[in-house]
C-alpha cells in the first residue's frame, strides 16, 4: 500500500515536471523575440527540473543518490538566474536595432550606449545579420 | 512496482528525447546568437534530467555525480559563449570605427 502511494506521488510529479518542459519548449518556438524566449527557457531550468528530479528522488528513496540530485537542483536554482541574465545582456549588446524587435526600453539606457551605433551604414547592418 | 516505474520513466525519458530534438532543431535554425545559447542552455538541463531517470532505472548511484558535473559545464559553457560572442562583437565594432576613420 505504501509502495502504491510512493508510485502516485512520484508519478504525479513527473509528469507534473514533463508538462513543464513540455510548455517551456513550446514557449521557445511560440515567442517572438529571442529576450522573450529567454523568459520561456527559466521554466526548464526551475519549475521542470524541480519537479522532475523531485519524482526521481520520491523513487528512489532517502539515499546518497537522491541527496545528490538536491544538490543538483540547488545548483541549477543558483546558476540559472545568471546564465539568463548573460543571455539577456548579450541581446542585448549585439542588437544594434533592438528599438525596432523589442517593444519595453530602457531610454536611458538607449540614449547613452546606442546613439553612436545609429551612424553605422545599412550595409554594415545587413552584414552583422547575415553572421 | 518495478514495471510501473519502469513505464514511467521511460515514457518520461521518450518526451524528453523528442524535446532535445525539438531544442536542437531551435539551436540550428534561432535567427539570433541568444537563441542558439538559450537552446544549449535547455538542451544541458534535458540531458541532466534524463541522466538522473537513467540512474535510477539502472540503479547505479555514479551517475548522478556525472548529472552534477553536467549542470556545471553546461553553466560554464553558457557563460563562455556569452563572453567570446561580446568579445567578437566589440572586435567587429572597434574594426569598423578604424574602418570608418580611415574612409
Amino acid at each position: 500500500m505504501l509502495d502504491i502511494i510512493r508510485f502516485v506521488i512520484s508519478a504525479a510529479l513527473t509528469l507534473a515536471g514533463l508538462f513543464c518542459l513540455l510548455s517551456g519548449v513550446v514557449g521557445v518556438y511560440k515567442f517572438r523575440y529571442a529576450l522573450s524566449r529567454v523568459h520561456a527557457a527559466a521554466l526548464l531550468d526551475t519549475v521542470g527540473i524541480l519537479l522532475m528530479l523531485l519524482g526521481v528522488i520520491v523513487a528512489t528513496g532517502f539515499t546518497v543518490a537522491s541527496l545528490k540530485m538536491l544538490v543538483v537542483i540547488a545548483f541549477l536554482w543558483l546558476t540559472s538566474p545568471v546564465a539568463g541574465h548573460l543571455i539577456g545582456r548579450l541581446e542585448v549588446t549585439i542588437n544594434d536595432e533592438l528599438s525596432r524587435d523589442a517593444d519595453v526600453l530602457d531610454q536611458d539606457y538607449v540614449e547613452q550606449e546606442k546613439v553612436p551605433e545609429t551612424t553605422t551604414t545599412p550595409a554594415d547592418d545587413t552584414q552583422e545579420e547575415a553572421q | 512496482m518495478t514495471e510501473a516505474y519502469n513505464i514511467l520513466f521511460t515514457g518520461a525519458l521518450i518526451v524528453i528525447g523528442v524535446l532535445l530534438l525539438a531544442c536542437l532543431i531551435r539551436a540550428i535554425r534561432g535567427p539570433r546568437i541568444a537563441d542558439r545559447v538559450i537552446a544549449v542552455n535547455m538542451m544541458g538541463t534535458l540531458i541532466v534530467i534524463s541522466i538522473c531517470i537513467l540512474s535510477f532505472m539502472m540503479g547505479e548511484g555514479w551517475l548522478v555525480d556525472i548529472a552534477m558535473i553536467y549542470t556545471m559545464l553546461s553553466f560554464l559553457a553558457v557563460v563562455l559563449l556569452t563572453k567570446v560572442y561580446m568579445g567578437i562583437y566589440r572586435e567587429k565594432r572597434r574594426q569598423r570605427e578604424e574602418g570608418q576613420q580611415d574612409a
